[in-house]
Order: C-alpha cells, then sequence, then structure tokens
C-alpha cells in the first residue's frame, strides 16, 4: 500500500463563475509534484482546499493523514505554505517572523534556518517593506523550510525571481527531498522548471484533472511526428492525433497518446517518417490548453 | 554541490538520455572505474537538481544495458566488463548510418551514390594523414 | 482550541499594534486630566473627548488586525500556522478587546475616582455614566464583529459610522427616561431598576453579538 502524504476523492466546489469538478489527486510521499495549468485553471482554489483554507462542497480531503478542513490544525505542524499572493507583516523585520513562527512550530531548526539566511543574501534586521519582491519571496520560503515541514505545498515559489534566486531555491527544495519521507506539492508557469524537478506532473484545465502521472510516462506519451507524405496521398487517420501542422506534403502531427505501432502504420501508408520529436513541456502545455479551448463547449 | 555530471537544459534530448550518456562516457573514459560505487538515485537527482524518477530511469536502462549494476539496499556499482567504448562508438556510429540514409533520402541520391559519399570521406582522411585506428 | 496558539496569536497583534496602545492609552489619561480641570463644562467636554478616542482607537484596532489581514494579504500566512479558524476567531476577538480595555479601564477607572473624590462629579450622573460607558463597549464590540466578519473596509467604517451615530441617540434617549432623568438632577445617587435593566439589556446584547460572531466565523466556508 502507497504511502500517500495527500489523497483528494471526487473533491468538487462550486463558484457563480467557476467548478473545481470531480478532483481526483493522489501525492506519494516522498516525491516531488508539479501541478501545471493556465491561469484561473482551478490550481489556487486547490491547493487552498488542501490547506484547509477553503472548504470544498463535495468529496474528501485527506493530507498527511488529516482530514480536511476539520483537522487543519493539526495537518499544518507538519506543513510548509507558501503562496504567490501571501504576504509578511511590512511593519515587522525577518527576524520578528523567524521568531515569531519559531514559537508555533516545535520543529523550527535555528542553524539551517540561519543557514538559508546565508544562503539566500537575506538580513533578518531589515523590515520586510523594505525588501524586493524576489527577497520576500525568499524570506516566506525560508520560514516555510526552516520548520522542517513533512509537507511543502507551493503556489508559484519562484514566480518573479531572478535566474539566481531561482537555482538558489530550486536547490533548496530538492534538498528537502533527501530525506525520503518529505513531500512537495508545487505550482509553477515555469515548466522548464516543472519538467526538470516533479516526479510528477499534474494538469488542470478549467476546473478539471486532464492529467495526472508519472513525469517521464507523461512526456513519453507526446510526440510530434514529421511526415513525408508520397504525391496525391491522404493522411493517415491515428488515433490520438490532437493537431495536424505543416502544410502540403509536409504534415507535423502532434499526438497525446504515442505507440511505436504509429510509425509502422505510417509507412504501411506509404509515407516516410523523417522525425520523430519529443515534446517539451511548455509545448504539451500549450498544445493542450489550445486544443481544449478549440474542441470543448464552455 | 557540485556534481561530476552536467545537464543541458539546451540539450534538446531527454535528460534520462543525457544522464545515461554521461554516465557511460564516464565508465568509457575510466572516471569511474569497474566496481566503483557510484551516487546513489537519490544524491544524483539533488545535485543535478532533478527528478528522482528521470534519475531512476536512466539507472534502470543503464542496468539493461549492462553498465551499471544495482545491490538491493547497497545501491550503484559500474558493472565489470561492460565492453563500453567500442559499444559506445557502435551507436554512435549506428547513429550517424541513419542520419546519413534519411539526408540520402532527401537529397535523392541512390545507395550507390550514398555509398561512393562514403569512400570519398574516408578517402579524405587517408589523404590529410590521419592515422587510422588499429583494431 | 489550542490555548497557547490562541495567546500567541494575541501577542503578535498586540506587538503589530504597540503604537496604537501606547497612544490610546496616553490619550485617555490626557482627556482625563481635561475633565480633572473641574466643572460641569469640563466633564463634559472631557467625557466627549474620551469617548471620541475611545471610538477611535477601537475602529483603528478593527481595521487595522482585521480588515489589513485580508487587504495586505497577510491573511494566507496567518492560516498557513498550525490553528484552526475557530482559534483565529478567538484571538481576533479576544485580543482587540483586551487591548481596546486599556484606554476604556482608564475611562472607568478615572471616572469612578472623579465620583469618589469630595467635590468631585455629582453622584446623580452615576448610572447615566454607568449605561454609556457600557454601551461604549458594545459600540466596540459591534465594530470588531463588523471588521472580522465582513473583512471590508467598506462595512467596517459604515459600522464605525452607525455606531457613532446611535452612541448620540441612545445617549439621548437613556437620558430622557423618566427614572435616569430624575436621578441625573441630584446630587446624590439614585440607582432604578430602569438603570439595571438597561445594563442587563447591553450585556445581552452584547454576549448575543459575540456568540453570533462565532457562529457566522465557523459559516465560511471560503476563509482565506
Amino acid at each position: 500500500m502507497m504511502d500517500l502524504t495527500v489523497e483528494f476523492k471526487g473533491v468538487g466546489k462550486h463558484y457563480p463563475h467557476f467548478n473545481l469538478d470531480n478532483i481526483d489527486l493522489v501525492l506519494p510521499t516522498g516525491s516531488i509534484m508539479g501541478f501545471i495549468g493556465a491561469n484561473g485553471a482551478g490550481k489556487s482554489t486547490t491547493i487552498r482546499i488542501l490547506m484547509g483554507l477553503v472548504h470544498q462542497d463535495l468529496g474528501a480531503v485527506n493530507v498527511l493523514g488529516h482530514s480536511m478542513p476539520s483537522q487543519q490544525a493539526a495537518a499544518k505542524l507538519d506543513i510548509g505554505f507558501v503562496s504567490e499572493d501571501m504576504r509578511l507583516y511590512g511593519a515587522a523585520t525577518l527576524e520578528w517572523h523567524m521568531k515569531f513562527v519559531s514559537s508555533m512550530f516545535p520543529k523550527w531548526d535555528q542553524a539551517y534556518a540561519d543557514k538559508l539566511v546565508q544562503r539566500f543574501d537575506l538580513k533578518p534586521q531589515q523590515k520586510i517593506k523594505g525588501l524586493s519582491h524576489g527577497q520576500r519571496v525568499k524570506a516566506a520560503l525560508l520560514l516555510a523550510l526552516a520548520r522542517k515541514p513533512r509537507l511543502l505545498v507551493l503556489d508559484e515559489p519562484t514566480t518573479g525571481l531572478d535566474p539566481v534566486a531561482r537555482r538558489e531555491v530550486l536547490g533548496e527544495l530538492m534538498a528537502v527531498l533527501a530525506d525520503e519521507d518529505r513531500t512537495i506539492l508545487f505550482s509553477s508557469h515555469n515548466t522548464q522548471d516543472v519538467e526538470q524537478i516533479s516526479d510528477q506532473i499534474t494538469f488542470i484545465d478549467r476546473g478539471r484533472i486532464v492529467d495526472s502521472d508519472d513525469k517521464e510516462a507523461f512526456l513519453d506519451q507526446w510526440r510530434r511526428l514529421r511526415l513525408v507524405l508520397p504525391q496525391h496521398a491522404e493522411l493517415p487517420h491515428l488515433p490520438g492525433v490532437i493537431d495536424v501542422g505543416g502544410s502540403g506534403r509536409l504534415p507535423v502531427l502532434t499526438t497525446n497518446r504515442f505507440d511505436p505501432g504509429m510509425l509502422t502504420v505510417c509507412q504501411d501508408l506509404g509515407a516516410t517518417v523523417q522525425a520523430v520529436d519529443s515534446m517539451t513541456l511548455e509545448e504539451i502545455f500549450v498544445t493542450s490548453v489550445q486544443h481544449r479551448r478549440e474542441t470543448l463547449t464552455v | 554541490m557540485h556534481s561530476d555530471l552536467l545537464i543541458s537544459q539546451t540539450d534538446g534530448r531527454p535528460m534520462y538520455l543525457q544522464i545515461m550518456e554521461q554516465i557511460k562516457l564516464k565508465v568509457a573514459v575510466g572516471d569511474w572505474a569497474t566496481g566503483q560505487e557510484i551516487p546513489s538515485i537519490r544524491q544524483l537527482a539533488i545535485a543535478l537538481r532533478v527528478s528522482v524518477i528521470t534519475v531512476k530511469r536512466a539507472y534502470l536502462e543503464l542496468e539493461r544495458e549492462g553498465v551499471i549494476l544495482t545491490q538491493q539496499g547497497k545501491g550503484s556499482v559500474v558493472a565489470p566488463d561492460s565492453g563500453l567504448s567500442p559499444r559506445l562508438h557502435e551507436e554512435e556510429l549506428a547513429g550517424h548510418l541513419e542520419q546519413a540514409a534519411r539526408l540520402g533520402d532527401l537529397l535523392g541520391l541512390t545507395t550507390e551514390e550514398l555509398a561512393s559519399r562514403l569512400q570519398e570521406a574516408s578517402g579524405r582522411r587517408i589523404e590529410d594523414g590521419l592515422p587510422k585506428e588499429m583494431e | 482550541m489550542n490555548y497557547s496558539m490562541v495567546k500567541r496569536l494575541i501577542l503578535k497583534d498586540w506587538y503589530l499594534q504597540r503604537m496604537a496602545i501606547v497612544a490610546s492609552v496616553l490619550g485617555g489619561i490626557g482627556a482625563l486630566g481635561v475633565v480633572c480641570i473641574g466643572g460641569q463644562a469640563a466633564f463634559m467636554i472631557g467625557l466627549v473627548l474620551l469617548i471620541t478616542a475611545l471610538i477611535a482607537v477601537g475602529a483603528h484596532l478593527a481595521i487595522a488586525t482585521m480588515v489589513n489581514e485580508r487587504k495586505e494579504q497577510t491573511l494566507s500566512f496567518v492560516m498557513s500556522l498550525p490553528i484552526s479558524h475557530a482559534e483565529y476567531t478567538l484571538a481576533k476577538l479576544l485580543g482587540t478587546l483586551v487591548i481596546f480595555m486599556f484606554p476604556y479601564l482608564v475611562l472607568v477607572l478615572g471616572s469612578a475616582a472623579l465620583f469618589a473624590i469630595p467635590h468631585g462629579i455629582p453622584h446623580g450622573l452615576l448610572p447615566f455614566t454607568t449605561i454609556m460607558a457600557v454601551e461604549i463597549l458594545f459600540n466596540t464590540c459591534l465594530m470588531i464583529a463588523v471588521a472580522l466578519v465582513t473583512e471590508s473596509q467598506g462595512w467596517t467604517v459604515a459600522a464605525i459610522i452607525v455606531g457613532n451615530i446611535s452612541i448620540n441617540i441612545v445617549g439621548y434617549f437613556v437620558a430622557h427616561l423618566p427614572d435616569i432623568e430624575r436621578g441625573m438632577q441630584s446630587s446624590s445617587l439614585m440607582w432604578s431598576p430602569t438603570a439595571s435593566i438597561a445594563l442587563l439589556v447591553e450585556f445581552a446584547l452584547i454576549a448575543l453579538m459575540l456568540c453570533l460572531t462565532f457562529f457566522l466565523q465557523s459559516r465560511k466556508r471560503d476563509f482565506v
């Protein structure tokens, strides 16, 4: 039986202009899940439900063995949460925040906090309102990391960070995983980061989970086939082709259910397979969202 | 933590392939000796800032190819007698030949024309005085 | 309910509001000083000053500790701490009321002293003063409750204005209640059942409002 840190079963939430629909999510302990979706797709709502900040209308949410939102106080003892719209108290210093947070979390590691202050190049005596955006994000991350949580929930952790800061943050996140009992869920628009460090990828669009899979398996299913058609030939019909680009005798088929058997089908029909390209997560994401927008009625 | 390996973001190939290739190279040139312990999946993942699952896939493939051996609960080591160096070159050659064949097709060359081009290229090497490797 | 967490939340708010707290205590003492100048006019002026100061403090606290958590986007930071919605509500209500108690008690004790000393404020004014003092407390609770439940600056300001007006209306109404009116003319204390009933009603309303606040807070499904 897989040890699960997060489990969503049939979760739904209704808003006047937006619905979260039948969300099933599973996050195994020790893994890192990247959560991607367009703006307004439901990432933040899902994360808020996970944290017990929003009460779902339907379904069960279980985090670290606690039912949410009713047992959120107990669950949050082991969770570090940072969201993009979260702010610290401007009039207070980073040092005050560290003292405050450490007083509420018994697992606070001051030595680690001090190390992070150095690594993130922060000044504890400085008031939060005097910090740049990037410094504020790092400060909030520091407060979340130093409490040594078993689960890190991050809503856009690297948005607005300069490349150096981004690398530092990713490094710290990966270091968390050195302990096999710790888990990370992060949502990000930075598909490159998600592609690089995620074990699992969950893709949400318009309030529904479109895909939730092992990253390598997910990436393996998407391919671009560059074909050369013989004269006067018809495009072969293949299941799972969701986009056809190119023109004339040089079509480019995009498929999200790639199977090596497809190549044989193409060749049997006389087409030459010029290339079978894998796709970056960004390309997959954009293609998927556009395809859904074109084919699904609201 | 500096890593022995380096993953390039601009390299278009899947990351697990990059990892595999670099490990095979390390073994082929002798940086990582036979029987030597290699970083655990998790350690390498953290060092490279790459997901555990990608490193795991690379290691699984490497084990399938006989480059490394994973001992239950004890990590992984370089496999003995992997015969890697000539194998690497074989793989590279096969790849290049496929490319050549495809380009030949596009240019509309016949197999004979393609073969003669190869002879030309090989001949140029002798002219340039480059030694042919001893078998 | 984890009371040590609630305590830490309250201490957090007190730290962040420390300037306002000090200012309000000093302001209260200052207003009392005006009253000590003596005479009914000074008493009235001092009283108005004190009431104004208290309302201002209450309003500031309501906005600063509750509306601003939403406005300044610190609410999700607070709720990421290991606390429940109920603990947050209790911390805000209790914390703000206790802060308010500082200037309020200055008013109460100071006024009590002024009644107690010889040649101080005529004792006939005691029932009226007591009723109005509790009315101010009710008013503050209302502001705090509205701020906490609505988290909106607009609604809170509306509650402040309504409260301000209603204190005047209630004051006028109470002062014209027969028993109270008669008592105010005399120089000795005339405690009437009317006064007792008035006080009881006020305290009951305070308790009711606090319970209603807890209830409404617990019904919130989108806490952040």
